[in-house]
Parts: C-alpha cells; structure tokens; sequence
C-alpha cells in the first residue's frame, strides 16, 4: 500500500530528536534550580506574604488545583512547588496537599477534550464518563486521603523514610550531581538580571519568572518530542490492551506511556475519542488513567534531583507515594474500585441530557471551588 | 502485553496493512472452499465449518483493525488521514468479499451443484481466473507500489463478463431450476470481483487526489 509522501520527510532523525529531549530535561532543571534561586533571593519576609495562603492545607488544595488547571500540567506545577519547597518557602506539610491538588487539577484537560464530542450523545456519553472516572478517582482519593494525611502523616512520612534512604538525613542540604551541572547556567540567569540593575526582590521575582517559563517550555517541548519519539511504541501498547487487558496491564501501560511522554494529560486524552468511538471501554479506559497518575510523578521526582533540599525529594515522592496508596486502597479494593466508574457512568448520563450541566461540572470543579476555597480559608 | 512498550515491531499502519494481506489469503481460501462444494461436488457439510470460522475471523479482524485506526488517529493526529480512509475502506470490501464466500456455501447447502454440468469447465474456468485475482490484490497490497497497469482493465472486463451471464440468465428460456441458482451464483461473483477491485483502489487511492499546484 502506498505511503503518502512527505510525512516521514518531515520527521528528525530519531538520534537528533532524542538528545533534544536530553538537552531540553537539562533546560527544565535549570528552570527549577533558577525558581528555588529566585525565591531564595526574595527573603524570609517576601515568602512568609506570599505563600501564607497556603498555611490552611485545605487552601493549599485548592491552589494545587488551580495552579494545574492553569498550567494543564500537573508535571509542571508539581515540579513549581518541588522547586518552592528546596527554596524553603514551603515545608513538606503545605506541599502534600498542593500536589493532591494537582492530581485533581490535571483531569481537567481530558475533560475537556471530552467535550468536544458534545455533538454527538452516544459519542458524548462515552466520552464524558471516560474523562469523568479519572476525576471522580482522584477527589475520592483526596477526599479519603487527605484527612487520614492531616491527622497520621502516614504519606509524608513514608516519603520521608524513602526519601532518607536514599539521600540519607543528614541537615537541610544533600549534594545532588544535577545540581551542580546546572549551577553553571542558574549564574548566568542571575549575572543577566544583575546587567539590567535587578536586586532583591525584584531580582528574586525574575528569577522565579524566568523559572517558570523555563519549566514551562522545557516540559511541553519534552512532551512534545517524546510523543514523537515514542509514538509507535504507544500505539503498540495501546492495541495490546485494546479490550482484552485486564487492570493491572492497564494501569502498567498507562504509567510506562506516561513516563515516556512526562504528562499524564496526553495518555488521558488519547484515551478519550478511543472511548468515543466505543474502541475503548469505560473498564478498559479507567485503571489506564491510574496509571497515569503515577506515571506523571517521575517528572517531580526528576525536577528534586536540581533541588539542595531533601524535604523537596520528600514532597516529590509523597505525590508518588499518593497515587500508590490510592490506587492500592481504592482501586485493589472491589467496592470502593466501582465508585469512580458509577459516578462517571451517572455523571455522564446527566451531561448528555443536559449538556450545560457538563460545562457547569468542569467550571465548578476546576475553577469555581477550588477559588472559593482559598478565598474563605487563606 | 505490558513490553509491548519496549519491543521493536511493525508501526501501526503497516501492521494493518500485512494483516489485511492475511485477511485476503482468508477471503480466497473461504472462496475456493466454497466454490468446490459448488463446481466440484465436494459434499458441503465436509466444509461448512472451516469457511463460517474463516468468515467470523475475517469479521473479528476486520472489526479489531478497524479499532487499531483508531487507536493510529488518536495518537498521531490526522496526518496519515487518507491512508487511514483507504485502510478503513479496504477492510470493510474483503469482509464483504469474506460474506458472498460464505454466500457461495449458503448456496450449495441449500442443494445446488453444478459439478455435473454442461457448462463445468467454464465455470471452474471463472473461479480460476477470480482466484487468481485473490492472489495479484495481495501482491499488490503487500509491494505497495501501486496498481499494476492492466489489473483494473482486467477485473472490469470480468465483471462485465459476468454481468453478460447473469443477464443471459435473466432473458433465458431454460428452466427455473436450471438458470436462477446460476445467475445467483454469478452475481456473488460478480460482487467479489467488484469488491476485489475496490480494495484495491481503497489501498492505493482512498480519497481523490487533489493537486492544488494543479
């Protein structure tokens, strides 16, 4: 069969595009290392103003949520407050609750891509309820989560026990490599706002700009070359469990494609014109998307190896360590496996008879809540 | 399952592709099963089974392929449209070819030979020629270097050819019996060779090209 033309021309050699994604991780530690300068500069007073909203852990969800659903990125706001908490500006116990935040806040993007099979009910249902159980799961899981964190620590605390094994316990410092290949570049960020009389605060505040979107571009440009890189590769695995894989293969697959493209968005959304079309089953779509929670941990866990501070490899590994108690507690266990998938299926019945309710429930959730959250309680 | 990830193997469009191959090869092994229950005399019962199960698999190909091109879309985007169209056509024409297999079969349970006719020679003349077109439409999708010059030409003059015979049947003063299990017949063939055809053009031409330099 004739192949068109052209496509195959327009693709990089796979050698140039993979040390493109090399130079581009290096490009985002650089990014973190420059925000946990930027706020270091700033001082203790500048930090205490600026994240004291997040002090209520019920405010600091909320800002997780809002701060994902505005970079659809839960890998990159989660590498933002690794990058915070190594800055010190944040403890470890302001910071979990911001990255259970941010595992709400990243569902949002396959929510919307949902919706653009509004047209069609049949389509519409399936399409909704397959983006839905990704966002019933983890607001199950937070909500169940969450409390039992405030009160035990249980999540935090075996991040830090990890996190001490691996790093050791020894003062607010460790000696991460990274961090010294990417003190270099962080320099001349800093000698750069220096040229054009930036100090202090100001200063900071440019660091932590020029940070961000540094992270930014790094991690979408990451994705981006990834997806390219290892595109067949996902659509082998994805035929692989094409309605015959049972949970576990699944959710193996979701978190193996999720680490290979750095963002859970682009393994959900694959996800939902598969459901759409009634390739994929409800059952089938679920446990991928859990994968995906997990698989989307790496990209803090990489952005901790820039940071100086142990309690930001805590943090990272605390949202590692959430998603697999979540999936270990919610989905391992029949009962509380089947709630996300009735909530959906019903969520999705209601949308498709009256579809502004769907817009209702993503303007809500993502945008509305989590505002009037830390509106009353910062 | 879960290191399908990891190992090397066929991108998604040419897996495809050499599944539709297999597909064929199942389509003309179902037609000439058929065709010796109806020109040989084989008994139909001895067959049945291998051409219905070649038949559900041919469906159950078609239908997982066709979930593959969508797996292919949504991972890739809309840049291999056109080839997906093709794939999505050819795959539904050699599961209908697949069905007047089976049609064939249908017909000889139901009690029609004609092993001991006149005309058997050139009966088992066509379903040579037609099984030989099985062969060349996968050559044709395997090579994928087009369709060679003459193939079209020659499988519209078949079906012209067939169509002669069916309307020869329809104006015929020979007995019921004797000409309308025949013009069935040919009118199955006739649809293979038709549907042959458009696989084919499917594979190679899915939508019309339009050139806009043109």
């Amino acid at each position: 069969m004739a192949r068109p033309p052209g496509t195959a021309d327009r693709q990089m050699p796979t050698g140039a595009r993979a040390a493109l994604v090399v130079a581009l991780i290096y490009l985002f530690l650089v990014g973190v290392s420059s925000l946990e300068a930027g706020i270091k500069i700033m001082g203790a007073d500048t930090q205490e103003r600026l994240f004291s909203a997040v002090s209520n852990p019920i405010a600091g969800l909320c800002v997780g949520i809002l701060g994902t659903v505005l970079v659809q990125s839960s890998s990159a706001s989660t590498s933002v407050i690794v990058g915070l908490v190594a800055s010190g500006a944040l403890g470890v116990d302001q910071a979990v609750p911001m990255v259970m935040g941010a595992n709400i806040g990243t569902t949002v993007t396959n929510t919307l891509v949902s919706l653009g099979h509004v047209r069609q009910s049949a389509e519409f249902k399936r399409a909704f309820a397959a983006a839905t159980v990704h966002d019933f799961f983890n607001v199950l899981a937070v909500s169940i989560l969450l409390p039992i964190e405030l009160i035990f620590k249980p999540i935090s605390g075996i991040a830090k026990w990890i996190s001490e094994l691996l790093v050791g316990s020894g003062g607010t410092e460790w000696k991460s490599p990274v961090k010294k290949w990417v003190k270099e570049p962080v320099g001349w960020l800093k000698d750069l706002w220096d040229q054009f009389g930036a100090s202090g605060n100001v200063k900071g505040a440019l660091m932590v700009a020029t940070g961000l979107v540094i992270v930014l571009i790094a991690l979408a440009l990451v994705t981006k070359n990834m997806k390219a890189l290892v595109a067949a590769r996902i659509e082998r695995s994805l035929n692989a469990i094409l309605g015959k894989a049972g949970g576990l293969v699944a959710l193996v697959v979701g978190m193996i494609v999720t680490i290979a493209v750095q963002s859970s968005s682009i393994t959900t959304s694959i996800l939902i014109p598969l459901s759409a079309a009634g390739v994929l089953t409800l059952r089938n779509a679920y446990p991928v998307t859990l994968g995906a929670n997990v698989g989307t941990t790496i990209t803090a866990l990489l952005a901790a190896l820039a940071a100086s501070s142990p309690d930001s490899l805590t943090v990272a590994l605390a949202h590692t360590t959430f998603n697999v108690i979540g999936i270990l507690s919610l989905y391992a266990l029949p009962f509380f496996r089947e709630v996300p998938v009735i909530a959906a299926t019903a969520m999705a019945e209601i949308a498709v008879r009256r579809r502004v309710l769907a817009v209702c429930y993503v303007v809500g959730l993502f945008i509305v809540a989590p505002l009037v959250g830390v509106a009353i309680l910062r | 399952m879960v290191l399908s990830f990891f190992r090397a193997g066929d991108t998604g469009l040419d897996h495809v592709v050499t599944r539709s191959v297999a597909m064929v090869s199942d389509a003309r092994h179902s037609f000439d099963l058929a065709c010796t229950a109806l020109l040989s005399g084989a008994q139909p019962k001895s067959i049945a089974d291998d051409v219905r199960e070649t038949d559900l698999r041919i469906n159950a190909n078609e239908q997982q392929l066709r979930g593959e091109l969508a797996v292919h879309i949504s991972v890739h985007g809309p840049n291999d449209i056109g080839e997906v169209i093709g794939l999505i056509l050819l795959l539904k024409k050699i599961e209908r070819v697949g069905d007047h297999a089976k049609n064939i079969l249908d017909l000889a349970e139901s009690g029609v030979s004609f092993a001991n006719e006149p005309d058997i020679d050139e009966l088992l003349e066509e379903r040579r020629t037609v099984s030989g077109f099985f062969s060349e439409a996968s050559t044709i999708l395997a090579e994928h270097e087009g369709i060679p010059e003459g193939f079209r030409d020659r499988l519209d003059q078949m079906v012209d050819q067939i169509q002669a015979r069916i309307d020869g049947y329809m104006t015929s003063d020979e007995p019921g019996h004797q000409v309308v299990p025949r013009a069935v017949y040919h009118r199955y063939l006739k649809r293979i060779v038709a549907n042959l055809n458009s696989a084919v053009l499917a594979a190679t031409e899915p939508v019309r090209v339009i050139d806009p330099t043109d």
